[in-house]
Parts: structure tokens; C-alpha cells; sequence
């Protein structure tokens, strides 16, 4: 029996500002189970903070509301229950990581004592307890217990992310979500980073959201990828059928633009033009004017799921009644 | 005439802070032929960006030479160096604020030509504008248009039409690409290469991606804090990194393929101050093959094997022969 | 490479214009209510005071003294009443509109021109020029500007240009730190850099990229700075060191009235309304304003 820890069906949720209405989530279904990552990889203003902020019902309100969907987290209704019961779930069952390390982190309090507030706040332990479990926390990232007492600002990028993996881990939450956790770092600290959490994770035996734009992180810590596009994850399945397998054309796409580092001499393909505008998206499938195998139904109708295997799906049209369709970079 | 067009030697940039003197650029050589990239690569902190500024004297150096095409640019009085920056331009990392929000986007590619008094005439000046729209693939439909209108793509595409509006040989590209989509990214890559051919450019190409440093670059030059530690032929850094930093930097990208031919080489300790540094190793803290003689004095930036670079007291001696 | 570029001719897209940031502004602006009504206050002020020569006549009901008609309160003659001396109150605010605002104005231009000047030059060069300029004005500011005021006007005379010079020169510390501010924020920004690297002169950058971009903070500063200055004129005038009596001026006025508050309110309610409505929709232009130029709400 599988063990799903997330599960979030036909979610919408939009933001009404004074220059229109965004659809920024526009009925997505998600599932991650237990002990398994899953990468959420799109471009910017596809959604993905916005799916995140969700599930921890942190949209801001306005000018986003929730319109549609379930969110099932451990098997509790998150759209259902109550504000406060909410705020027991936080940080317990779910915590989130954020992008910038620089800013998430309060630069007036020590380390230890931000650590031990979050640990305080959801476990019923006594002062000194939940310092020792700071300082044990801390020691899990590898900082030094001895730097308890220091600032924030005498630490480095690096060592931000790790103490607010620290906070965000320090009440072995069942699902971790961190929203591009390496971006604002160099690649060898996010080396160091990346490590850091996918040991945590198995010893905490954690589940994983990862929201990333880097297709190599990606191939590094997780074991299932949805691709996100415009609101709506358009090709899903798990890292080989992704990788090998692709099949939706804005995938290849991603694929494509990417400087192969083994092959300095490959040409970059980029995806033509931009994202549509988020006011305004087409009737038919959101990646009709970038795409280049776009048919004559693209342009009116929106593609629906279509599955190669249990986990792998794609909404294209290319494969309705032809699911043996194969990309080729465009080229008829 | 030097065979190179660029020429860089021993070039310091040191900055006051109240805790002393910050070694941003530290003893930095190199040297571009025309027609060429440069790739610079190194983590945030490292003196990219204030070695590209230098270089531009849009910083001054505290020492050393800077030769464009066999002139000592740095003993330029300020007018001749304005003269010489119809040449030599940059393109920005930040599309956001690197462009006046107050100009639009026609005024900002036109700004150059006009100060420099390249087209007098309002009407030619205006189609050299056009020209150059076309030329980075901007619609001539946007040129009434504010910058803070438009996506990071078509504002970095802003800022190279501008830097191409003079007489431009030689562009320092610091970090171009590293605000971008990868979709975007791609775009602008082939651009600036397209570019390149058809106007035979020379680059100065800064960046942490090493990706895409490879696909674009003749040669690269690898930085710590302030340092070149390795200096190679594109391919022949990728085949064959000497320095132990490099190679940690090599493994440590992120690839997305699913058979990955590489061990991660995982670096512990933290990067050191930039701030009165010590004369040793400036990599020894954090280097997985440290001895002594890294911790007492500082390796020498020499050649190895024809055209390739490198400073470390174990591997380079090693190389050469010098150390037992 | 672009479908579009073949489409538009050179000569259509000279005729185009810009779209005015101006109008952005305007747009944003129009969405503050109370920026509205500040903006309808002060114009019915402008309006009284360009068309005062129309509505009352200066000679007669403004400056000629009518002791027969001392002292009358409010009514279809005399909309306002008549003060002491029997002069239309009502003619002596309208006129007293064109003081005010003149006044105001004037002596926040010399504040901005010179404390502009002095903060842009400050803040652009930096280091030396600026630990001078600074440490002068520090000594400026630490003299009360009214006092300030006082002494200069208690030094150069009573009149009205030399009000304008104690008001302007006292708020040239103000808006030297207001401009020093604005083009700290705006001089380390890559653009400025970017303008450099064309081979742009200093004050074209600073004419041309400094001083547009801190536009913002400054026209917000000064807008509030008049509303401070028309204050200070009256509260001057009310002292006996500003505008001279006869001549029509809200302060004065007040100072005029002020013994017969008792029993006719009205001699100083009127003027005071007047100053304190002038103010108020000052102020509501300039927060009004400060939110309409933000960038970051664009
Ligand atoms: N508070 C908000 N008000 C209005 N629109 C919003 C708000 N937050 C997000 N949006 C819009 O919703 C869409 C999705 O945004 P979201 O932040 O989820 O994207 P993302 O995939 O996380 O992008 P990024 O990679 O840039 O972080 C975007 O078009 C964005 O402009
Ligand atoms: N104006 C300045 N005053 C003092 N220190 C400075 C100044 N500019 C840069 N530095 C310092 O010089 C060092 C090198 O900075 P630089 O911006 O060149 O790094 P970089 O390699 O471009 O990094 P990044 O990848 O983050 O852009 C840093 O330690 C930085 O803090
Ligand atoms: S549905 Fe059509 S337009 Fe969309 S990705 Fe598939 S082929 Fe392209
Ligand atoms: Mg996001
Ligand atoms: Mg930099």
C-alpha cells in the first residue's frame, strides 16, 4: 500500500489585482509519498511559489484565493479545518524553506535562540531542553554547536541555508518544502547543501517538495519531476521517464536550452518567444505560440492527461490518438 | 601591435574597509586575442565583477597595466579614455537596474550616439537605433516603451543593443545571462554569440556558471578571492583541471543527466576574508589536499603545459617538477 | 527574426510618441481621494488668487479703511464681516492667497536651488566635498529654522523679500539632506555605472540620470516644504517681522484680530481657516504624491 503523505487535487487558485485576474494555479493534481522528492521545475511566474504557499495556506489573501482543489496532507483536509488548527500543522507536519537566506532569518536574534523558538513553539519541552535540541540541530548541519550565540550576519550564505534547514527540520516535519534552497548560493556550497538534505532526509525519513529552475539539481535529489507551465503541470513522471522519456515539447525545450557541459560545441536550441501573459492565457494549450509542433487543435482546445505508464502523463495533444509520437526538436 | 588585444598584467584593486584593507583583485594577469572569449569564473565575492570594472576604469586600480592594443590604458588622461569607450563597453548583470526606469526604450539605445556625437543628424540617428533593435531582436514596436515594461530577456537584448552602438570591439559581459530564464538564457547566449561572429567582438565573459562558460568561451580563468588559480583553454580546463578548487568546482555542477560521470568532490570549511589575507594558499582551509608548505607561502600563478595555468603548491609543482 | 519589424515603417514610428511617465503619475494620483481633494482645495486658492483683481477690488475693499462699517459680522455685504478698520475680510484673505502662495513658492525655490545644489553635489561626489557640505549645514540645522528666521529678518529688515530669503535660507538644510538622500540611493545604482561606460560626463549623468530619478522624494519634500513655509510666513507676519501691515496677509491679519476674539470670532476664524485649509491640502497633495511617484508600485 502506498503511503501518500501530500495529496493535492484539481487545485485553482488566482489573484485578483487592479490590472486583471492571474490564474496563477489553474487545476493541478500533485502526490508525493512517503520518503520520495518530487521536483517542481517551471519558469518564473509559472505557479510554483504559488502551489507551495498553498499547501502551508499561506497565500496572501487578497489577492489570492483558493478557488478549487483539495489539499490532503497526512491524511487531514487542509481546506477544511481551522486557522488555528492550521498553525499546529505548520512547522509539525510541514515547513517550508525559502529562497533567500539572507532575509529569512531574524538579524537581531542569535541562532540558538531562533532555532529553540521553533522548537518551543510546536514540542512541549522546557527551556533548556529545547537548547539542546538547537544545539543538536545545529550540529545535523554541520555548524559547530559553539556558534549558538552568534548573529546571523557573522555567518555566510551558505551557513544561512543551513541553519534555516536547521529551523525548518527541527520538529522532523513529515513534509519539507524548499522553494529554490540553493539559488542564491555558489555551486560548491550548494553542493555541500544539497548533500546536507537528501542525508537529512533519509534519516528523518522525510518527504520532499523541491522547487527548483535547475534541471541538474533536480536530476541530484529527486525521484519524481512535474513540469510546470502556465499554471498547470504539463508533463509529470519520474526522473528516468522524464530525463529519457520526455515527452511533452516544452520539456524538450528545457532540455534543449541548457549548455551541455560535456559537449561544449552542442548548440543550444532555446524555446522561442515568452510565456503568455499570466492576465491573459489562450483558450487552448498555454504553450501554443512557443511551440513547434503545435497542430491546428492547440490553438482552441486544452489538452487533457494522457498517461504512458502508472506515474508518467503529459497534457499535449500531439499523443491523443497517437501515443507513440516522438519529439525531434521541432524538426517536421 | 601586441598579438593580443587585451592585456592584463599584475592587477590590484584593494578596497578600504574599517576592518582594513579588502583584497578584491589580487596580482591578476591575463590576455585576450582579438576575436576571442575570455570566460572568468569563480564564486560571489571573488573580484569578477571589480576586475571587469577595473579593467573599464569605471574602478581605478591601485596597481598594475592594462594594455588595449599595446596602450597602457591606465595612464589614459580622461578625455582619450572617454575617446577609448566607444570601444571598449559592458553589459550588466541586474536587467533591472542597469537601465534608466525614466528613459524609454529608444532613448537609452540612442544615449551613446548622441553623447558621443557618433550621428548628428536626429533623423539617421533614429535609424541606426532601428537597426540596431533589429539587430539584437528587439520589435521596433517596443521602442516607445518604458524598461520596467518589459521581461528580463528583452532588457538584457536593451543593454546589448546599447553597448553595440558605438564603435564597440571589446565587451566585459559580467554575468549576462545568471538573472535569466534558462528558455531566455539560451536565447541571449546564441545572440551574444551570433553576434560575436558577425562583428568579430572580443569578450570578457564573467559568470559562476560553469556550464555556460564552457559553451561559450576560448578560455577560462578561474578566480579565488582575488586570484587567478587557473588559467586554460576551454577544453583542456574541463579534461584537464590541475587545481584542487577547480576541479572541486567542476564536480560540484549540477548536471541533469541521469548517468552522471563524475564524483562530487564535496569542499568542507568556509570560504576565508577577503580582508588582509595571509600570503599562503588562499584555498588551503578548505582544499581536501593541504599540506604545510600551502599554510607558509603563497603558490606561484605558472605554466604548466602550453597555454594551461595554475598556482598550487601540490599539483602545479607537482606538474612541473618542483615539488617532492 | 521579428514578423513585425517588416510591418512598421521608419517614418510611422517617428510620428509616435512616448507615453508621459507625467501621465502615469497623473493615473495614480487620481486614485487617491484625498490627493483629490487637496488638489481641488489649493485650486480654488490659485484660482482666488489669480482672479483677485475680478472678485474684489484691492483699493476699496482690501486696503481703504471704513470705520462706518467697523465690525460687521458675516452677511451678503460683507461675506466674511469686516475686521477693525472696516476692510472686507473676504477681499483681504483673497489677496492675501496671493501673498501666501507667493511667498511660499518663491522661498521654497531658493531652499531648493541652493540646499539641492549643495546635497546634489554632496551626495554625488562623495568622501571630502561631502564631510564639508555636510558639517556646514550641520550647524544650519542645529539653529531652530524659525529662529533662524527671526534673525535674519530681525538683521536685514522687516519686508517681504527679505521674509522669502529667512524662510528660504532656512530650509536649506532640509532639502540639501532630502537631495543628498535621493541621489545616494540612485548614485550607486548600475545604471549610473552603465552611463559612465558610454563616456558620459559627470553632469550629464548627474543632470540627465541623478536628478530625474530622485525626482520622487524631493517634489513630495517640497510640496509639504511650501505648506511649512506659508506656515512660517504667517506665523512671521503674526510676529510683526513679515509682511507690514496694511498690506492684506493671513498671519498679520491674525495678529490684527486677535483682541477682538471675544466677541467677533469671525476676524480670526476666517484667516485661520484659510491657513490651516492651504496646509491641509498641501499635505494631502504630498502623501498623495509620495504614493503615486513610488516606483515600486508600478
Ligand atoms: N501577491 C500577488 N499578487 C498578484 N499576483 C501574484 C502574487 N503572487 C504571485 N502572483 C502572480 O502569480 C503568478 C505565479 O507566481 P509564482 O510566484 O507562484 O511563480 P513562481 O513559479 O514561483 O515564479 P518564480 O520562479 O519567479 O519564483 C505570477 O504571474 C505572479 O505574477
Ligand atoms: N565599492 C566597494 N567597496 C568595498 N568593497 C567592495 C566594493 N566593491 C566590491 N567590494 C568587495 O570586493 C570583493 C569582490 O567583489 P566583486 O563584486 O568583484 O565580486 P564578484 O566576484 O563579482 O561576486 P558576485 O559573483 O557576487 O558578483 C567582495 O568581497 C566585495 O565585498
Ligand atoms: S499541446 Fe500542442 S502546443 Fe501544446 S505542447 Fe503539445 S503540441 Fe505543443
Ligand atoms: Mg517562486
Ligand atoms: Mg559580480
Amino acid at each position: 500500500m502506498r503511503n501518500k503523505v501530500l495529496e493535492i487535487k484539481n487545485l485553482k487558485i488566482r489573484y485578483v489585482t487592479d490590472d486583471g485576474i492571474v490564474e496563477a494555479v489553474n487545476g493541478i493534481d500533485m502526490l508525493i509519498e512517503k520518503g520520495r522528492t518530487l521536483g517542481l521545475v517551471g519558469e518564473t511566474g509559472a505557479g510554483k511559489t504559488t502551489t507551495a504557499m498553498s499547501i502551508l495556506r499561506l497565500i496572501p489573501d487578497p489577492p489570492g484565493e483558493i478557488i478549487s482543489g483539495d489539499i490532503i496532507l497526512d491524511n487531514i483536509k487542509l481546506l477544511e479545518i481551522s486557522e488555528n488548527e492550521m498553525e499546529t500543522i505548520r512547522g509539525r507536519l510541514v515547513s517550508m524553506i525559502f529562497q533567500d537566506p539572507m532575509t529569512a532569518l531574524n538579524p537581531s536574534i542569535c541562532v540558538g535562540e531562533q532555532i529553540s523558538e521553533a522548537i518551543s513553539i510546536h514540542q512541549d519541552v522546557t527551556k533548556e531542553g529545547a537548547k539542546e535540541k538547537a544545539r543538536e540541530m545545529l550540529e545535523i548541519v554541520g555548524i559547530p554547536g559553539s556558534r549558538m550565540e552568534e548573529y546571523p550576519h557573522q555567518f555566510s550564505g551558505g551557513m544561512k541555508q543551513r541553519v534555516i534547514i536547521a529551523i525548518a527540520l527541527s520538529c522532523s516535519p513529515k513534509l519539507l518544502i524548499a522553494d529554490e534552497p540553493t539559488t542564491a548560493l555558489d555551486v560548491t556550497i550548494q553542493a555541500q547543501v544539497l548533500e546536507l538534505m537528501k542525508e537529512l532526509k533519509e534519516k528523518l525519513e522525510m518527504s520532499m517538495l523541491m522547487i527548483t529552475h535547475d534541471l541538474g539539481v533536480v536530476a541530484e535529489v529527486c525521484d519524481d519531476v512535474a513540469i510546470m507551465y502556465a499554471g498547470r503541470i504539463v508533463e509529470q513522471g519520474n526522473l528516468e521517464e522524464i530525463f529519457k522519456y520526455t515527452k511533452h515539447p516544452y520539456t524538450e525545450g528545457l532540455f534543449n536550452s541548457i549548455p551541455n557541459i560535456d559537449d561544449r560545441k552542442a548548440e543550444l536550441i532555446p524555446i522561442r518567444g515568452l510565456m503568455s501573459d499570466p492576465y491573459n492565457l489562450p483558450d487552448g494549450c498555454s504553450f501554443c505560440d512557443r511551440c513547434d509542433y503545435a497542430l491546428d487543435i492547440c490553438q482552441t482546445e486544452k489538452p487533457k492527461k494522457i498517461y504512458f505508464s502508472g506515474t508518467h502523463f503529459s497534457e499535449c495533444h500531439l499523443y491523443s490518438g497517437n501515443s507513440d509520437f516522438q519529439l525531434n526538436c521541432g524538426k517536421k | 601591435m601586441s598579438e593580443f588585444l587585451l592585456e592584463v598584467k599584475n592587477l590590484k584593486k584593494y578596497f578600504d574597509t574599517p576592518k582594513g584593507k579588502l583584497h578584491a583583485v589580487d596580482d591578476v594577469s591575463f590576455s585576450i586575442k582579438e576575436g576571442k572569449t575570455l570566460g572568468l569564473v569563480g564564486e560571489s565575492g571573488c573580484g569578477k565583477s571589480t576586475a571587469g570594472r577595473v579593467i573599464l576604469r569605471l574602478l581605478e586600480a591601485t596597481n598594475g597595466e592594462i594594455f588595449y592594443k599595446g596602450k597602457n590604458i591606465r595612464e589614459l588622461k580622461k578625455n582619450k579614455m572617454r575617446e577609448l569607450r566607444k570601444e571598449m563597453q559592458i553589459i550588466f548583470q541586474d536587467p533591472f537596474s542597469s537601465l534608466d526606469p525614466r528613459m524609454t526604450v529608444s532613448e537609452i539605445i540612442e544615449e551613446p550616439i548622441k553623447l558621443n556625437k557618433i550621428i548628428n543628424d536626429k533623423e539617421k540617428r533614429f535609424e541606426r537605433v532601428l537597426e540596431l533593435m533589429d539587430l539584437v531582436g528587439l520589435s521596433r514596436r517596443l521602442m516607445n516603451t518604458y524598461p520596467h515594461e518589459l521581461d528580463g530577456g528583452r532588457r538584457q537584448r536593451i543593454g546589448i543593443a546599447r553597448a553595440l552602438s558605438l564603435d564597440t570591439k571589446f565587451i566585459v559581459c559580467d554575468e549576462p545571462v545568471s538573472a535569466l530564464d534558462v528558455s531566455i538564457q539560451a536565447q541571449i547566449l546564441n545572440l551574444m554569440k551570433e553576434l560575436q561572429q558577425k562583428l568579430g567582438l572580443t569578450y570578457i565573459f564573467i559568470t559562476h556558471d560553469l556550464s555556460v562558460v564552457n559553451h561559450f568561451s576560448d578560455d577560462i580563468a578561474v578566480m579565488y578571492l582575488g586570484k587567478l588559480i587557473e588559467k586554460a583553454p576551454a577544453e583542456e580546463l574541463f579534461s584537464n583541471p590541475i587545481h584542487p578548487y577547480t576541479k572541486a568546482l567542476l564536480s560540484a555542477i549540477p548536471r541533469p543527466t541521469l548517468d552522471r560521470k563524475v564524483d562530487k568532490i564535496i569542499l568542507k570549511g568556509e570560504i576565508t576574508s577577503p580582508i588582509n589575507p595571509k600570503d599562503n594558499c588562499r584555498f588551503a582551509n578548505r582544499c581536501n589536499y593541504v599540506q604545510d608548505i600551502c599554510k607558509q607561502t603563497e603558490p606561484e600563478f605558472k605554466e604548466i603545459s602550453p597555454g594551461h595555468f595554475s598556482a598550487c603548491h601540490v599539483f602545479s609543482d607537482h606538474l612541473s617538477g618542483e615539488f617532492e | 527574426m521579428n514578423a513585425d519589424v517588416l510591418e512598421i515603417k521608419t517614418e510611422q514610428l517617428l510620428k509616435t510618441k512616448k507615453r508621459s511617465q507625467l501621465f502615469d503619475v497623473w493615473l495614480r494620483l487620481k486614485k487617491s481621494k484625498a490627493a483629490i481633494a487637496g488638489l481641488l482645495l489649493i485650486g480654488i486658492f490659485i484660482f482666488m488668487a489669480i482672479l483677485a483683481p475680478v472678485l474684489v477690488s484691492y483699493e476699496d475693499d482690501a486696503l481703504k479703511m471704513n470705520v462706518r462699517v467697523r465690525l460687521q459680522t458675516p452677511g451678503s455685504d460683507h461675506w466674511f464681516g469686516t475686521d477693525e478698520l472696516g476692510r472686507d475680510i473676504f477681499a483681504r484673505i483673497v489677496y492675501g492667497t496671493r501673498i501666501s502662495l507667493f511667498v511660499g513658492i518663491i522661498s521654497v525655490s531658493i531652499a531648493l536651488t541652493l540646499g539641492g545644489t549643495l546635497g546634489a553635489i554632496a551626495g554625488y561626489y562623495g568622501g571630502k566635498i561631502d564631510n564639508i557640505i555636510m558639517r556646514f549645514l550641520d550647524v544650519l540645522l542645529a539653529v531652530p529654522a524659525v529662529l533662524l528666521a527671526i534673525t535674519i529678518v530681525a538683521a536685514l529688515g522687516a519686508s517681504m523679500l527679505n521674509l522669502m530669503i529667512a524662510v528660504g535660507v532656512s530650509n536649506i538644510p532640509g532639502f540639501a539632506r532630502v537631495v543628498r538622500a535621493a541621489v545616494l540611493s540612485v548614485k550607486d545604482q548600475e545604471f549610473i555605472e552603465a552611463a559612465k561606460a558610454i563616456g558620459a560626463k559627470d553632469h550629464t549623468i548627474i543632470l540627465r540620470h541623478v536628478l530625474p530619478n530622485s525626482m520622487a522624494p524631493i517634489i513630495v519634500f517640497a510640496t509639504l516644504k511650501v505648506a511649512t513655509a506659508i506656515m512660517a510666513t504667517a506665523s512671521l507676519s503674526f510676529l510683526g517681522l513679515g509682511i507690514q501691515p496694511p498690506t492684506p496677509e493671513w498671519g498679520s491679519m491674525l495678529a490684527g484680530g486677535r483682541s477682538y476674539i471675544r466677541d467677533h470670532m469671525y476676524i480670526v476664524l476666517y484667516p485661520g481657516m484659510a491657513i490651516v485649509l492651504t496646509v491641509l491640502s498641501l499635505n494631502l497633495i504630498g502623501d498623495g504624491l509620495r504614493d503615486a511617484l513610488d516606483p515600486k508600485l508600478k
